[in-house]
């Protein structure tokens, strides 16, 4: 087992390594300009034959290989000395949308999509793994059909959909909900002295402040974005599921828990279920693409200030700085995340283990 | 198990059936177009949708707009129908692209093995690090200042290539710009979504390298190329039945993603996801509006859960390893 975790652990850098040159070969399809805002954080001049200046003193013309390098590490400032940029610096680059570096937003931002992906954990593992085992205990009954048919419905409705859907009755009709992270006043109470932000995830921060008042109001802006990023991976995470009990409940050593008699309750539970998770941790880092790809509409539709709204704004502003650096920024947590998943499925699948 | 065999049990399957049912009448709608919602006379591209008045709100269905109009007036009815034509274009000619190179990937990384099957996979897995939708994002923007500077040789043509295929337009004709941004779109999905494809194709292949009759073909001195394309390939296949109807819903999703982002075709394209992207201005009134809503978005639901349905009861019918989990399951 130390062996593949030592393997996966050696092919990560790899994995990083590639996933900068395909972004670099993309960065260096930009205009110099622009090139120069994604490569090295700087003043950018606004006239245009201050640009020559710039080509010149980033080596925008030097060969692409030397480029990458700067890129990677960044390049001495023949003015005044310092090293500007280098993405292993953490200098994504600067963003004239955000009007801050890159890596600044991120910070800035990050915070309320980190706090959303949170919330929506729950819904989904929760409802994802309970319904899914319930379709399976009862495969090809009613209840079957019906958790299957709206898993499939829930895979294919998008995300701006069901967020149309739900701020046509619950924010547009019953005003229920508000757009947005926080009401204006608490907002206020947020922004106060005595208020400490220490994570800048408001409904934690909250808590850790004992503002039950905070809570709640940050809590009520997260119910309709947290519904509209959870269906679709609560679908994927019930199909999954679904199929893997099947397979498991299919095994001879439940027919064996059977025949001693045990309860049906407890063959589920305590035999089928554990064995059942394990191929579905797999799928993890799948999941965490497709709560990604949804945070970017999720954001937009409830007008939410997190990084997925910032970088579509940033994209149909054709701020292309910022759209390479925050995919960066997805890329890696997903390439870890990939693979935390792959050593805990070592970890937790004993016939891996013992091997 | 053969095609038509695999059919007929389709046919049996409620969800399968209901999923072919919805297909068919999506085909219907899209081949007889011109005939459910005519073209004006005036209009020069039939995708476009033709406008309905100055009026700066959405206006209620009535006689003249079947549908109603969304805020800039386009016809909503017009823009469903036409629409359909546009998501066949965007799934099946993604689908298409990206099961061919998929295909050729994993066919080679598993025949050849080795480093051979080391590298392709990697590089796999490289593209499979980026978030789907990000990327797409970022190379719709990218590829728009490429074309325009008019550099990229490989690109332009691969963007000739798609055209021709899509929209039939001949290498010496122009690519209207509205076509030009659906292309872009196109390729943007197509460079990230090929993974899937390769990695099942080559662990099919893996499995049924070793097989027998493949052994046998070695032995009695077949080229390498015929056994990957007269034996190995046609088995590997089978599981692209379920693969690729599901791809093609995910691929209109993320291309109406790209459009309600306002980064897929072009306002006024008969777009499901861009008419729903219009709805965005009147956000905090969708109340009164509900059909800028609801008729291109059921249209979306529909066209992808009829795919999703089909590839779904091919998946039940296919796999071998629920065969008999109904005798066995749960008999208690």
């Amino acid at each position: 087992m130390l062996n593949y975790i030592i393997r996966r652990l050696l092919i990560m850098p790899i994995i990083l390594l590639g996933v900068s040159l395909l972004l670099f070969s993309i960065i260096s399809l930009m205009k110099p300009i622009d090139r120069a805002k994604a490569m090295f954080t700087t003043d950018i001049p606004n006239r245009l034959r201050d640009w020559e200046g710039l080509i010149e003193k980033f080596g925008l013309d030097d060969p692409v290989y030397l480029q990458y390098w700067h890129w990677l590490v960044g390049i001495e400032d023949p003015d005044t000395g310092d090293i500007r940029g280098g993405i292993l610096r953490g200098n994504l680059g600067y963003s004239w949308s955000g009007r801050s570096s890159v890596a600044d937003v991120i910070k800035r931002r990050g915070p309320a999509s980190a706090e959303l992906v949170l919330w929506s954990a729950f819904p989904i593992i929760g409802f994802g793994i309970w319904m899914g085992v319930k379709a399976a205990v009862h495969h090809n009954k009613l209840i079957d059909h019906i958790l299957r048919f709206s898993a499939i419905a829930g895979w294919s409705i998008p995300a701006f959909v069901i967020g149309f859907l739900l701020i046509m009755y619950f924010s547009s009709r019953l005003h229920w909900f508000s757009p947005g992270r926080l009401t204006l006043e608490v907002g206020q109470i947020v922004q106060s002295e005595g208020f400490v932000n220490y994570t800048k995830m408001h409904t934690i921060d909250a808590l850790l402040n004992l503002r039950l008042d905070v809570f709640l109001d940050a809590l009520r802006h997260l119910v309709l974005p947290v519904i509209t990023l959870s269906v679709t991976s609560w679908a994927f995470l019930l199909r999954m599921t679904r199929f893997s009990m099947l397979e498991t409940l299919n095994q001879e050593y439940i027919t064996t828990a059977r025949a001693k008699g045990l309860h049906e309750d407890t063959i589920v539970r305590r035999h089928a279920l554990p064995n059942a998770l394990i191929p579905v941790i797999t799928v993890g880092g799948l999941a965490l693409v497709g709560l990604f790809n949804g945070v970017v509409i999720t954001e937009v539709i409830f007008n939410y200030p997190g990084l997925g709204s910032f970088l579509a704004e940033s994209a149909i502003a054709l701020d292309l700085v910022s759209v390479a650096g925050v995919t960066l920024f997805f890329s890696v947590i997903l390439v870890v995340a990939n693979l935390v998943v792959d050593i805990l499925y070592m970890i937790i699948d004993p016939r891996i283990r013992l091997d | 198990m053969t095609l038509g065999m695999v059919f007929t049990k389709l046919l049996k399957n409620p969800i399968g059936i209901l999923g072919l049912i919805l297909l068919f009448a999506f085909t219907m709608i899209a081949i007889f177009a011109p005939m459910i919602a005519p073209v004006p006379e005036n209009s020069f591209d039939p995708q476009m949708i033709p406008k309905g008045g100055f009026s700066r709100s959405p206006q209620p269905p009535s006689e003249e707009h079947l549908l109603g109009t969304t805020g800039a007036q386009y016809d909503v009815f017009y823009g469903v129908v036409w629409g359909t034509r546009t998501a066949f274009r965007i799934g099946i000619g993604i689908a298409i692209c990206t099961t061919l190179i998929g295909l050729m990937i994993g066919a080679i990384a598993a025949f050849f093995g080795g480093w051979v099957d080391e590298l392709l996979m990697r590089i796999t897995e490289i593209f499979q690090a980026f978030p789907f939708l990000l990327t797409a994002i970022i190379l719709t923007s990218v590829l728009k200042y490429v074309y325009e500077r008019g550099e990229g040789g490989v690109m332009i043509l691969v963007i000739r290539a798609l055209a021709l295929v899509i929209f039939g337009i001949k290498p010496s004709e122009i690519i209207e710009p509205n076509q030009l941004t659906f292309l872009f779109g196109m390729i943007a999905i197509i460079m990230f979504g090929w993974m899937e494809v390769a990695r099942v194709i080559r662990g099919n292949i893996l499995s049924i390298k070793h097989s027998e009759y493949a052994l046998a073909a070695q032995t009695i001195g077949a080229k390498n190329s015929r056994i990957l394309f007269r034996h190995l390939m046609p088995n590997a296949l089978f599981p692209l039945l379920v693969i690729v109807p599901m791809n093609i819903g995910s691929y209109v999703l993320t291309y109406a993603a790209l459009s309600f982002l306002g980064l897929g075709v072009e306002e006024g394209y008969a777009d499901w996801g861009q008419m729903l992207s219009l709805a965005r201005n009147w956000i905090l009134s969708l109340n009164d509006h509900v059909h800028i809503v609801l008729y291109p978005g059921a249209a979306i639901v529909l066209f992808v859960l009829a795919w999703n349905m089909v590839g779904d009861a091919l998946r039940d019918i296919l796999d071998p390893r629920l065969k008999g989990s109904q005798s066995k399951a749960i008999k208690v």
